[in-house]
């Protein structure tokens, strides 16, 4: 089932989802592109290839409070916290293929790594995702090294794409049937058979093949030495990469009540790995810039058989100092040419 | 009920022993006195709200069927907090989480338990484990380890029960002389190489601070003791306990869900990160 709406109307779709349970596209917020909850005055934008923070938060927000607690005397009791977005059906519109693959990579440590996270997981089954096809790769993007299709999105529900005057959407689940049959009111039939127009290929002529297991005697490769020296440790690579999910959990309250929460965390950060007897087994930015490389690069392909990274380019348009994914697989020596 | 993985139960500390001056053992029930079921070697988090959560080996044995201990030594705020409860205090405990010593591999072989300080907790449930099922087990020798007389915890059973079982000894070191102290001294690796167990049918089980374990492998090597023969349990920084927050990898494998017991046979297929 194809349909279209035009770009005018839009804003009338986007108030009608709204209305059904919480919407999340990516809008303008100052020189940024998130994924934010709809509401009227807004500014939704299509156009931006990709959001500078990644729409994960959509599945796992930045910071979640999951228990309330209360103590009274040596009394100590403990209650789920309502959780926001499980009760009504969510939206998440807008999603580039490259993000929504990391998603897929997120349900291997999320939902099918026994225990299934169920905040999480609750969230994912609730939520219909409209992907949105892109028209032009950034000058960043290289998903097509991971073998993502710009113009195509296997794990969404309805996959939509612009052209022209026209965002046409196809349902590619029953679900993505049913959302589309729910507001056919302001969509029109697609006239003939439409596809999303072809975008170039976007690789930065990485070669993936082999990788993993040719890092695996390369713990100790000098190049490390290398690769981390101008690291400022400030953690925005993870903070902006869709397939970064390290969380923490923190007490916040008083002595009688409070909450317990979990947020979003950094291996780049010292404290992230020291214990309280005061080992650390990652102490420099050393350490910790190999590991979230080879966490990526070998040690995801080795426990889940993916890589985990999908090319989206985020941290090549924000590392301060250069250290992006690109550079880091090209130190690795995983390039098909020599520059 | 959303986050129940993450949900702890309530339980209430019945008993609180201070075993040396910064290590305290807080006996622990619930409902039903045992909290959860479990087997040696897991661990659990424990939590104080507001202060937090922390995960801790379960030193108790599962074969004690009425409640649940915990060895604490005070090193950071939530092991502050714990330190300074009594008796009657409600906390929250989730688990059981990770994998567990192998008993049923261990069956039949003779067994060299070799702990330093705190990293005698974990090996305790086994040690209790094993002696409840005596029989089951051969020869047990307990090499333990802290800096002074003082140190030691866990004085009633290393100095007069494990002892009096029958094919169970225990040899206690201290790292240097003191008063009123007969017994040996010296680091607990150096103290292994004297004792110079043969390693047919034996095997070494280890845990205490990362340096000591480091040592006590190289003297088992040197001892003749294959990797297979070497079993150890690590201690990281842990959040969630179910191989999701991330912070625990050693590699590919998650110490809180592929641990915290390990061969040295796997240890050394790792990247040396712990």
């Amino acid at each position: 089932m194809t349909k279209y709406i035009t770009s005018e109307r839009l804003p009338e779709l986007w108030a009608r989802l709204a209305d059904r349970g919480p919407l999340y596209l990516p809008v303008n917020e100052g020189t940024a592109v998130a994924f934010r909850a709809w509401e009227e005055g807004k500014e939704v934008n299509l156009e931006a290839v990709n959001s500078t923070v990644s729409p994960k938060e959509i599945f796992l927000p930045a910071w979640e409070t999951y228990l309330k607690f209360e103590r009274a005397g040596k009394k100590l009791a403990l209650a789920p916290a309502d959780a926001n977005g499980l009760a009504r059906p969510v939206t998440a519109f807008g999603l580039r293929p490259c993000d929504l693959r990391a998603i897929e990579l997120l349900d291997l440590v999320f939902v099918e790594q026994d225990p299934p996270d169920e905040l999480y997981t609750r969230r994912r089954k609730n939520t219909t995702i409209v992907a949105l096809a892109c028209s032009q790769p950034d000058p960043f993007c290289f998903c097509t090294a991971f073998g993502i299709e710009p113009t195509d999105a296997p794990g969404a529900d309805v996959l939509a794409w612009k052209t022209g005057n026209r965002l046409f959407m196809e349902a590619r689940t029953p679900r993505g049937e049913d959302w589309l049959e729910e507001n056919s009111r302001l969509l029109q039939e697609a006239e003939g058979v439409e596809k999303p127009p072809p975008v170039e290929s976007a690789d930065f002529g990485l070669a993936l093949e082999g990788l993993p297991e040719n890092l695996k005697g390369r713990f100790e490769d000098p190049i490390w030495d290398q690769i981390y020296r101008s690291c400022l440790g400030c953690g925005i690579c993870t903070y902006i990469c869709p397939t970064c999910y390290c969380f923490d959990i923190q007490d916040y309250g008083h002595q009688e009540q409070g909450e317990r929460f979990r947020c979003w965390d950094s291996c780049q950060f010292s404290h992230y790995t020291l214990t309280a007897g005061g080992n650390n087994p990652r102490p420099t930015r050393k350490e910790r810039v190999r590991n979230r490389f080879l966490h990526k690069l070998q040690f995801y392909p080795e426990r889940y058989e993916e890589f985990g990274c999908v090319g989206c380019g985020r941290c090549l348009r924000s590392c301060p100092v250069g250290i992006d994914m690109v550079s880091v697989i090209r130190a690795l020596g995983g390039e098909t040419v020599a520059r | 009920m959303p986050g129940s993985f993450l949900m702890p139960l309530v339980v209430t500390v019945k008993e609180i022993v201070t075993e040396t001056p910064d290590t305290k053992t807080l006996r622990v029930v619930g409902e039903k006195g045992l909290p959860f079921e479990f087997q040696p070697g897991q661990c659990a988090m424990i939590s104080l709200p507001p202060v937090g959560e922390a995960i801790f080996s379960i030193t108790s044995s599962p074969t004690d069927r009425e409640f649940m201990e915990f060895s604490i030594k005070e090193a950071g705020t939530v092991t502050r907090a714990l330190h300074r409860i009594t008796p009657g205090q409600q906390l929250g405990l989730r688990g059981p989480y990770g994998n567990s010593f192998p008993v049923e591999s261990l069956r039949g072989k003779d067994l060299l338990f070799i702990g330093g300080g705190i990293g005698l907790a974990p090996l305790r449930s086994l040690i209790n484990y094993c002696l409840e099922k005596r029989a089951e087990y051969g020869q047990i020798d307990i090499i333990y380890g802290a800096r002074s007389p003082g140190d030691l915890i866990r004085k009633e059973e290393i100095n007069r029960i494990w002892p009096s079982v029958p094919d169970t000894r225990v040899h206690l070191t201290v790292d240097a002389k003191f008063e009123g102290w007969e017994g040996h001294v010296g680091f607990v690796p150096s103290y292994l190489t004297e004792l110079a167990f043969p390693p047919e049918n034996r095997m070494a089980i280890t845990c205490g601070p990362p340096v000591m374990i480091k040592f006590v492998l190289q003297a088992l090597e040197e001892l003749k003791f294959s990797p297979e023969q070497v079993i150890t349990t690590l201690e990281m920084r842990m959040k969630c306990g179910v191989g999701k927050c991330g912070r625990c990898n050693i590699g590919s494998l998650y110490v809180c869900k592929d641990g915290p017991v390990f061969t040295r046979a796997q240890l050394d297929a790792l990247p040396d990160e712990y």
